[in-house]
């Protein structure tokens, strides 16, 4: 959580984070060790305060002393005065000091003392009471006693002063050994602080410029060509960073998409300009077939035209009619060479091509048509009904009895489909042949004239491989040839 | 993440190593205060010379004692920057208020000013080893020094008897501070010699500070070698004349010649009885001493009245005892 929040920090803020953290941490580490030396110091200095208020002690007394002295000597209010404020502090001073019988040495003088003092004030208290009496005598006996107390006292302080610096210096001298060994832990503590600050900020900076390194990287990979292998990389923060890394993915996303488009295109365009060489390949060799099974048309339909006029003036009117449709089959051939035609327009050559049929062989072909008006204007490929139309008659009812022989056109419409069939009421083909001419096997040189074979090919080629043919048979019972034609790609 | 490791680690050892360092600086502060226990009472104990071994082994008893007592005696004056005479260490006494003086008493009068003004006080004073007498000393501690000197009488007859020496010269060095003790032991030593063709002379010996004995037992000795009248024993009636006529005996090479009926059992008397250069010496049983003196002013402290006399006794050490008597003595210690 908290490293995400430090990811997702922008870089300045990060920079300053890498340097308040450090910096706090050695601040922290300084402001410790500098209060608890401080510390230790203080209790230094606070080892000799028993000696400095045992000096009190002995100051205050010694002020006492001389004010008593003085005011038994002049009776002078001032030594009065010094001897009761003396006298006041020094009550102070006494409550501090051990009251108790104990069998600590130091304990026991402190209550020596304490309990001498009380003798000493309670003495001095009388001597001042003999000196307003003035009993001569008797004050100065209690001075004189008070002089005792008073060295006794000294000697007492001066000697658990003694004992209490001798104490006090070992204690002193225990402090600075301990002293210069927390000095060496100081340091140890600042060094273990320093190395810790320094790989903070290691692994810190790394943090921000590892995804640099990383996009450059990637960059250096990408200059280096192919683009489309590179992988993208993976945003690890949201800084700066991390919005330059993502705009580095989608723009290198973008480049890798361009190059697929372009690819694709190309392979598209080339697909095309293939297909369309091979459909004029196909056409032509349908043209050169049929011109070479044919005569030229050209010179035909001239041909024919001139001996339609001829017919006309000798009054021959059928034979006119039969040179007519000749010439219209000839010049719908000339004419529609490599273009799609309307449906109506190959009805029209299959009826040229079925009139000059039944003129040759006298009316022996029954040919039938049901055709759904509406479908005439549908585009389709030139010269596809017709070479089915000879392929009836050639192979299927060719052996029937002379006006037995039935080919039959039908167009009508199966849902988005224009369908055009031709069957015939012939032996049929045998299936063996039929699954060649659908798998493609049977060579056109195989059949005469123009084959099923090139009308299936130019179709595969149109539709785009669609299955637009079908061929059924059955033994004695004729063929049936459908062409489906997609009305969405007809042009109606 | 080896480094975030590492960081871990440091930060810890950091924190533990701040922890310990104020850990460290809070304990250096801390002066052991000596465990001490507090007592309803304190006597002062006021020996006439607070060095000699002697005092340091009573106040050690009395010390003991007073414990097992629940109450606590000081060495007045000792552990101070000047060395107090008696009399002003009974004045410290009075004026820190103990609640009771264990004295070596003595005849002299400023002594016994300071136990009437103890009293006046009233601080209860028991004199220990030698009396105050017509003091108001509550109670007094003493030995029984007439039995002492028929002892030493009986070791004097027992000496004569074992080297067949007759008439015995014998020596008695007496103590100048010590009051009428010595007058007893005297007497009883005289009263046990009487008709035994033993001859006695005394001499006094300055003990009133630490370093006149020595001198003053030398003296004496070479007087009387001078006088061709080296004595057959010497009898000390002090520990630290013991010690400094064994010394002078050594240093004139007189061992077998004199011998020393000696006072306490200090370590150089014990090894010079071993050496054979002291016959035989005194010791008091300062248990029993030190127990009086604590029960004394106990007593008084908690009735009001206590029996002015009581006594404790001395043991004899010589050569045959001395081993068993060393082994009670660490016993006792241990």
């Amino acid at each position: 959580m908290k490293a995400n929040f430090f990811a997702n920090m922008k870089i300045s803020r990060k920079l300053v984070a890498v340097f308040l953290v450090t910096s706090v941490i050695a601040m922290g580490v300084n402001i410790f060790i500098y209060f608890n030396l401080n510390k230790a110091l203080e209790k230094i200095n606070s080892v000799f305060a028993s000696n400095v208020s045992l000096n009190e002690l002995s100051d205050n007394l010694n002020r006492i002393h001389t004010g008593l002295t003085g005011y038994l000597e002049t009776k002078g209010t001032d030594d009065l005065q010094v001897y009761y404020s003396a006298t006041q502090s020094m009550n102070g001073l006494m409550n501090g000091l051990n009251n108790t019988v104990t069998d600590n040495s130091i304990k026991l003088s402190e209550r020596d003392i304490r309990n001498m003092l009380e003798t000493y004030l309670k003495t001095a208290d009388e001597a001042i009471l003999a000196k307003r009496g003035r009993n001569i005598d008797e004050y100065t006996a209690k001075y004189n006693e008070c002089s005792k107390i008073k060295d006794y006292l000294n000697t007492y302080i001066y000697s658990v002063n003694n004992e209490q610096f001798r104490t006090n210096s070992e204690n002193y001298m225990a402090l600075v050994n301990s002293l210069q060994y927390t000095e060496v832990m100081s340091i140890l503590i600042f060094a273990v602080a320093s190395v810790m600050n320094i790989l903070l900020i290691i692994i810190l900076t790394n943090t921000i410029t590892r995804p640099l390194t990383r996009l450059s990287a990637k960059a250096e990979e990408i200059s280096q060509g192919s683009p489309e292998n590179v992988e993208p990389l993976e945003v690890i923060s949201e800084d700066e960073v991390g919005k330059v890394t993502r705009a580095f993915n989608e723009m290198l996303a973008s480049i890798k998409d361009y190059i697929a488009r372009i690819r694709t295109q190309l392979i598209t365009q080339s697909e095309m300009k293939e297909k369309n060489l091979l459909m004029e390949t196909h056409l032509k060799d349908a043209q050169l077939k049929y011109l070479q099974s044919q005569i030229n048309p050209h010179f035909l339909f001239n041909t024919l035209n001139a001996g339609a006029q001829l017919a006309m003036m000798e009054g021959a009117d059928r034979t006119v009619e039969y040179i007519r449709n000749m010439a219209d089959f000839f010049r719908y051939n000339v004419k529609k060479s490599s273009e799609t035609v309307k449906l109506s327009e190959e009805i029209e050559l299959v009826d040229s091509y079925m009139y000059i049929l039944n003129v040759r062989y006298s009316g022996e072909i029954l040919f039938e048509k049901e055709i759904d008006e509406k479908l005439l204007n549908v585009m389709v490929p030139s010269m596809i009904i017709q070479p089915l139309v000879e392929n009836s008659i050639k192979y299927g009812i060719k052996d029937l009895e002379p006006g037995e022989g039935k080919v039959t056109l039908a167009v009508y419409r199966e849902d988005d489909m224009c369908c055009i069939r031709v069957s015939d009421n012939g032996i049929g083909t045998d299936e063996e042949i039929i699954e060649k001419i659908m798998n493609h096997e049977k060579q056109p040189s195989e059949t005469r004239g123009v084959g099923i074979t090139n009308v299936m090919a130019r179709l595969d080629l149109y539709y785009n491989n669609k299955e637009v043919f079908e061929m059924k048979s059955r033994k004695n019972e004729g063929t049936h040839v459908t062409i489906k034609i997609p009305l969405e790609e007809a042009n109606v | 993440m080896v480094l975030a490791g590492i960081v871990l680690v440091l930060f810890f050892a950091t924190m533990a190593g701040l922890f310990y360092y104020r850990e460290t600086i809070n304990k250096i502060g801390e002066v052991k205060e000596e465990a001490y226990n507090e007592y309803p009472r304190l006597y002062a104990y006021i020996a006439d010379d607070p060095e000699s071994q002697l005092s340091g082994r009573i106040y050690k008893e009395i010390s003991e004692y007073a414990v097992q007592n629940n109450c606590f005696v000081e060495m007045t004056g000792q552990g101070l920057s000047t060395s107090y005479s008696k009399a002003d260490r009974i004045n410290i006494a009075i004026s820190s208020k103990v609640d009771g003086i264990i004295i070596e008493g003595d005849d002299s009068e400023e002594t016994k000013n300071l136990i009437n003004k103890a009293t006046r006080k009233g601080i209860p004073v028991v004199t220990v080893l030698s009396d105050s007498a017509g003091s108001s000393r509550k109670s007094f501690v003493g030995l029984n020094n007439y039995s002492l000197g028929t002892e030493y009488g009986n070791e004097l007859a027992a000496i004569g008897k074992e080297t067949n020496t007759y008439p015995l010269n014998v020596l008695i060095l007496l103590d100048r501070d010590d009051g009428n003790s010595d007058d007893i032991i005297h007497s009883a030593i005289q009263q046990a010699v009487l008709g035994k063709s033993i001859i006695l002379y005394s001499e006094v010996v300055d003990t009133s500070t630490p370093f006149t004995a020595q001198e003053d037992v030398m003296n004496i000795l070479d007087d009387l070698s001078k006088k061709r009248q080296m004595p057959d024993v010497i009898i000390c009636l002090n520990d630290r004349t013991t010690e400094s006529a064994i010394q002078c005996i050594v240093e004139k090479n007189l061992v077998g010649k004199t011998t020393i009926l000696g006072y306490y059992d200090s370590d150089t008397i014990k090894k010079a009885i071993d050496r054979g250069s002291v016959y035989a010496t005194f010791a008091i049983e300062t248990k029993t001493l030190a127990s009086h003196c604590i029960k004394a002013l106990n007593e008084y402290n908690n009735t009001g009245f206590v029996s002015e006399y009581s006594a404790a006794s001395y043991i004899l050490i010589n050569r045959s005892n001395i081993s068993q008597y060393d082994q009670e003595g660490d016993e006792n210690e241990g």
